[in-house]
């Protein structure tokens, strides 16, 4: 069953002046416990379409439905209700609360859901040991590795127990040990817990342990090949 | 993770940004009430020994005698009006006067002279008339032995035991001529009084005016001057208005309220250009936090959080560096003040001498009032407030998108 189904999506930069197709017409859907990557060059619109899918941005024109809900046609409020509720983000430059501990980073997004504290406390250890970081706890952001932030966004974007987790090139700033390890991990959660991860990279080695990928270019998708 | 406490915890991102708007606010705060205490502390030490000079703090006349202060605008004084005025619980005297003017003579001087018929008792009661005595003996009950102001003797040439000559106008038309033994001279603060002032008892002035039984005015001395719009409020209830009026002392010093209003209103100027200046520190605060989390903002709002709730975590990170600020320079000052409202300053030189010369101790109680501290933090919060519009409009529209890629 889809979990996310785009329709004829397109969003045009400067539409008034000389428009920018960013997506021309895209059609795709998601199934869940799918692990798609979602590759191309520079500029062929794989940021816009994950900025889309998480309601982030609104597109020109299409439809964009996750579980049912046209997303599209939501109010700013009701779309960050939504985020909040179904969409887990992992960001390329890990952005972490700084002032905030890698628990209190993780348990933020639940406490945002009204879960009780001590349902948050024993899911955000949970989710802490998941990502190999159950000592690291009440370390603030500035005082892990890159890599380790990357794993406590993995936990905080898991957090929330969303449908699917969006990642903008989750690997670009870590070192190849890092982004080996962190891969692993988004890899066993997928295999283990069925969580669906869609990725955009440039990165080789998340496109090689993608089991379907994606290929855009000037804003269309010129291949969806999925491996099996 | 609360807001209140990520907001506290976000505001020591910076400590030495924090730590130089809080200071900034310290001082505006701490300087703001030193200085209005210490000019309450003037007002009020002049409004107390006017009050306690002359005026009191309710009088009451016939209606009308304020606009037209004539011996014809006299009102019957009786023992029933002065039970039922002195049964308020806030009165602690009552002094009925009978004041008008007259001409005073002797040998080859003339003056007009100002002549106040009152209860020796009572007077004294109110204003400590007889410790301004110089020489001679204060006012009896019932002889007709008037005591002079200094000014007022000097010009006539009087000393104790000689005998003024009166001549004027009384009740309804009546000559009033009289002469008065001295009895004694005093010395009066105001230089305008002390060069025109005679004191005779109630009943010679009634006489001598021929205005038996009345008086131009019935001074109020309060036990808890804070409670004076109460007691004035049972006063003009117990009399009947269209008969007679009731002022409280602000009323009775008009000229005096307005002179200390514009200095209010200089010294309040003042300290409202003080507080643009640290607004507008703040408000360079209130920029530079926006400006360098603009990211963090979409990562937040992308992750799930109200973009209002944000805005509110917002608000709360500029209160708390208000409240720090302004509460640190509160508690810098409260101490002084209250050190020198119990322990008045000790004036010294011309400034002493003047005051000497004006009869009041030289004595400078600064002002210990909640209401101006209370103010002054106020100040800051609503300035802090709205140097918050900058960032929560910010907040409200942002675009997530545009804020992941800044």
């Amino acid at each position: 069953m889809n979990i996310i189904e785009i329709k004829n999506l397109s969003k045009v930069y400067d539409a008034k002046t000389i428009p920018v197709y960013a997506l021309n017409g895209v059609d795709l859907s998601f199934k869940q416990g799918e692990f798609t990557c979602i590759v191309g060059p520079s500029g062929s619109g794989k940021t816009t379409m994950l900025n889309l899918l998480g309601g982030l941005d609104s597109p020109s024109s299409g439809e964009i439905r996750i579980a049912n809900t046209d997303i599209t046609s939501l109010k700013s409020r009701q779309l960050i209700d939504f985020r909040l509720r179904n969409i887990g983000f992992v960001f390329q430059s890990f952005n972490l609360i700084p002032v905030l501990t890698a628990k209190e980073n993780v348990e933020f997004i639940m406490q945002l859901q009204g879960v009780k504290k001590d349902q948050r406390d024993k899911r955000t250890l949970e989710l802490m040991q998941s990502v190999g970081l159950g000592e690291k706890i009440n370390a603030r952001p500035a005082k892990l590795s890159g890599g380790q932030q990357q794993r406590v966004a993995v936990a905080r974007a898991l957090a929330s127990k969303p449908r699917f987790i969006l990642a903008d090139e989750p690997t670009a700033n870590l070192d190849s040990k890092s982004a080996e390890n962190l891969l692993e991990i988004m890899e066993k959660l997928n295999r283990e817990e069925n969580i669906t991860f869609i990725f955009s990279t440039h990165d080789s080695r998340v496109v090689a342990k993608a089991r379907r990928v994606v290929t855009l270019e000037d804003g269309r998708i010129v291949s969806d090949i999925s491996k099996n | 993770m609360g807001d209140i406490r990520l907001a506290w915890r976000n505001i020591w991102r910076n400590k030495r940004r924090t730590l130089l708007t809080a200071a900034s606010i310290f001082l505006a705060v701490f300087l703001a009430l030193m200085v209005r205490s210490l000019q309450m502390g003037l007002f009020d030490n002049l409004i107390q020994v006017a009050i306690e000079s002359h005026t009191g703090h309710i009088q009451i006349h016939k209606k009308g005698y304020w606009d037209d202060k004539t011996i014809d605008n006299t009102m019957l004084y009786n023992d029933s009006m002065e039970t039922a005025v002195n049964s308020r619980k806030n009165i602690v005297v009552t002094v009925p006067r009978l004041e008008y003017f007259a001409l005073a003579s002797t040998g080859m001087q003339t003056k007009g002279v100002m002549i106040i018929g009152t209860d020796p008792l009572k007077e004294n009661a109110l204003t400590h008339l007889k410790s301004k005595m110089l020489s001679g003996l204060y006012l009896d009950q019932s002889g007709n032995g008037v005591i002079l102001a200094q000014g007022l003797a000097g010009f006539l040439g009087l000393h104790t035991g000689d005998t003024l000559i009166l001549i004027g106008q009384g009740f309804h038309g009546v000559s009033a001529a009289g002469k008065f033994p001295v009895r004694g001279i005093l010395h009066l603060p105001s230089p305008v009084l002390d060069n025109q002032v005679v004191y005779m008892n109630l009943g010679s002035a009634q006489d001598f005016f021929g205005a038996e039984n009345r008086i131009t005015s019935l001074s109020i001395s309060l036990k808890d001057p804070d409670k004076i719009d109460l007691t004035l409020n049972e006063l003009k209830s117990a009399v009947n208005l269209e008969k007679f009026e009731v002022m409280p002392w602000d009323e009775l010093m008009v000229e005096v309220m307005q002179q200390l209003k514009v200095k209010t209103a200089s010294g309040m100027i003042i300290i409202s250009i003080l507080y643009m200046i640290v607004g507008f520190g703040i408000f360079g605060t209130v920029v530079m936090m926006t400006n360098e989390r603009i990211k963090e903002f979409g990562v937040i709002v992308s992750v799930g959080m109200q973009k209002s709730r944000l805005a509110a975590i917002l608000v709360l990170e500029m209160v708390f560096i208000g409240l720090t600020g302004a509460l640190s320079g509160v508690a810098g000052a409260l101490p002084i003040m209250a050190w020198y409202h119990f322990n008045p300053i000790h004036l010294w030189g011309s400034m002493a001498q003047t005051y000497i010369a004006y009869g009041i101790e030289p004595l400078l109680p600064l002002a210990l009032k909640p209401g101006f501290i209370i103010s002054n933090v106020a100040a800051v919060l609503v300035i802090v407030l709205f140097t918050c519009i900058f960032p929560v409009r910010r907040v409200l529209r942002l675009k997530v998108a545009e804020a992941l890629h800044k």
